[in-house]
């Protein structure tokens, strides 16, 4: 009997093998089709799905956090976070027989976003700043010796449980380079045990060896390509192409969850297309694209790097229709809601997908390499109260509620024109706080690089003669 | 017959809502991804979608929350 089921196993590992090498060459060709491309991507999302189910078997991560609003409830197949009103929370989460109302739920129940939520979802740690790469738009600026007073495992450790008695969901893993540290592992590991999904970005230039015999711990590992062949050497100052794309494959190789990081430049705008078909072709599971923003390294390539306007205004229908023509799951990151909203799409439906712009200190926040609390990686840590040190992640719900925590990122809804009067303002909050503050020196204005507020600026510069405002009519005389 | 949560805070107790869905996890550790294919396909698929994802949870066995800490914001499972 079990020589039987050894024998059905192995046959079935044949046959899986089998199909994975078909699936291989059908994207490897192009899968030609649409309908071909579809049914790679189905076949692989399916066998991700019993990865993940057997993953959260063996850790099961935390699957609910009640909010003014409802509840959070979070789904391993398919992976997502879900947003319920209290009604449905009440049918979903044990609050247990006879028990009060949760005090969350005293008062009237708002809104998605009417409030910030009482902990972030995900929390960004940047576990160091070392980094040999040395590339010219880094927006942590890290180098090979890394920052002053880094953080090592046991603190780490101490912030996850931090994290995890706040209710965080996942935690975005980076650096510098985290894959080069020893006790990546370990940390990924604790994640598990405390109910959060730890989720990963390397550059692929260094750690590969041990990154390869760690990467099921991830929930999913997204590698850093900017571009393919030489417009990674434009954007990054280097060629490191042939390194990275020898790590997606072989993590790959490993693991299903492998995506792309792409930073959009202005000379890699041109690019993202063969980006996607590389994604397609790899059987990659997401393209992940991001705004170049002013921080670190950064600031400095800002003005050579950053897209023009006329690149921003086309992104949004160049990458569906990317994404469309290869067939391959996009993602764009929070400072692309302005460019989004330029478009005019269903407000509704952008707030069922949960597109918002800047949720620094609300849906996220961030950890520098020695702790420090962010309302976002790229933003500086929250000055410190008198007598005291600066904030760390470590004392995340202390922080949390206090009076006036994370600043400007909090205070979005004190909007200027024309952020005040933009029906999109809930959502995107004004754009990216950390170009603001690069651009204008104010944190609070509204993104600079935003069309609505470009073509405002390009209004008020107009002729340089004084406007004339034109009489305004009564509901009377009308 | 002991009382299921669902019926503890009134008799006539609504199906509730689903307010949003935030698919995928976010591994850039810049900035928050967020997942926009749905925008592809439009608001018609997101709405035959929503369903499904709510019969899930609702399939799924009630999240307990520890008693003692249910009363506190943030309570979490």
């Amino acid at each position: 009997m079990t020589r039987d089921i050894r024998a059905l196993a192995t046959l079935g590992r044949l046959a899986v093998r089998r199909v994975d090498t078909a699936l291989g060459w059908l994207a490897g060709r192009g899968a030609d089709t649409n309908l071909g491309r579809l049914a790679v991507r189905g076949v692989d999302a399916a066998r991700a799905a019993i990865d993940r189910a057997r993953d959260a078997a063996r850790h099961p991560p935390r699957r609910a956090r009640l909010e003014r609003f409802g509840a959070i409830l979070q789904l391993t197949v398919p992976r997502a976070l879900v947003f319920v009103d209290r009604a449905f929370a009440r049918r979903t989460v044990a609050i247990g027989p006879g028990a009060a109302e949760p005090a969350v739920w005293a008062a009237p129940e708002t809104a998605v976003g009417d409030a910030p939520l009482s902990a972030p979802l995900e929390a960004h740690l940047q576990l160091t700043n070392r980094c040999d790469a040395g590339c010219r738009g880094c927006y942590t600026g890290a180098s090979p010796e890394g920052a002053r007073g880094e953080w090592g495992l046991a603190e780490w450790t101490r912030a996850i449980d931090e994290l995890a008695e706040a209710g965080v969901f996942h935690v975005a893993l980076g650096g510098g380079e985290s894959a080069v540290l020893p006790w990546l592992g370990e940390l990924a590991d604790h994640c598990r045990r405390r109910g959060i999904i730890p989720n990963l970005t390397t550059s692929g230039l260094a750690g590969l060896d041990r990154l390869l015999a760690i990467s099921d711990r991830f929930g999913q590992i997204n590698v850093s390509l900017d571009g393919l062949g030489p417009a990674y050497a434009a954007v990054r100052g280097f060629d490191g192409f042939a390194r990275a794309d020898a790590a997606i494959r072989a993590l790959r190789r490993v693991k299903r969850e492998v995506g792309i990081n792409v930073v959009v430049t202005r000379a890699s705008f041109g690019e993202l297309d063969p980006l996607f078909a590389y994604a397609a072709e790899h059987r990659l599971s997401e393209v992940e694209l991001l705004r170049f923003k002013p921080s670190g390294r950064g600031a400095h390539a800002y003005a050579e790097l950053r897209c023009t306007d006329a690149q921003h205004r086309a992104f949004f229908p160049a990458v569906l229709a990317a994404a469309r023509r290869h067939a391959v799951r996009v993602k764009v990151d929070c400072s692309y809601t302005p460019m989004l909203a330029h478009h005019r799409p269903d407000r509704a439906l952008l707030a069922e997908l949960c597109v918002y712009g800047c949720t620094g200190g609300d849906f996220l926040v961030g950890a520098k390499p020695g702790g420090q609390l962010t309302a976002c990686s790229f933003a500086a840590p929250p000055p410190a109260a008198a007598d005291a040190a600066r904030p760390r992640i470590t004392e995340l719900r202390a922080y949390w509620d206090g009076p006036d925590a994370f600043g400007a990122f909090r205070r979005w809804r004190d909007a200027r024109e024309p952020c005040a009067s933009c029906e999109y303002h809930a959502l995107c909050r004004g754009g990216c706080k950390v170009v603001s503050a690069h651009t204008t020196g104010d944190p609070s204005a509204p993104d600079p690089e935003c069309p609505r507020v470009v073509d405002r600026a390009a209004l008020g510069a107009g002729s340089g003669a004084p406007r004339v405002h034109l009489p305004v009519l009564s509901r009377d005389r009308e | 017959m002991t009382a299921s949560p669902a019926s503890c805070y009134s008799a006539v107790v609504r199906r509730g809502r689903i307010l949003a869905i935030k698919w995928g996890m976010n591994p850039n550790s810049s900035s928050l991804g967020v997942d926009v294919t749905f925008l592809l396909v439009g608001a018609t698929v997101l709405a035959a979608v929503t369903p499904v994802i709510g019969a899930l949870l609702r399939w799924r066995r009630p999240v307990a929350l520890a008693p003692a800490a249910a009363t506190k914001p943030g309570d979490i499972a």
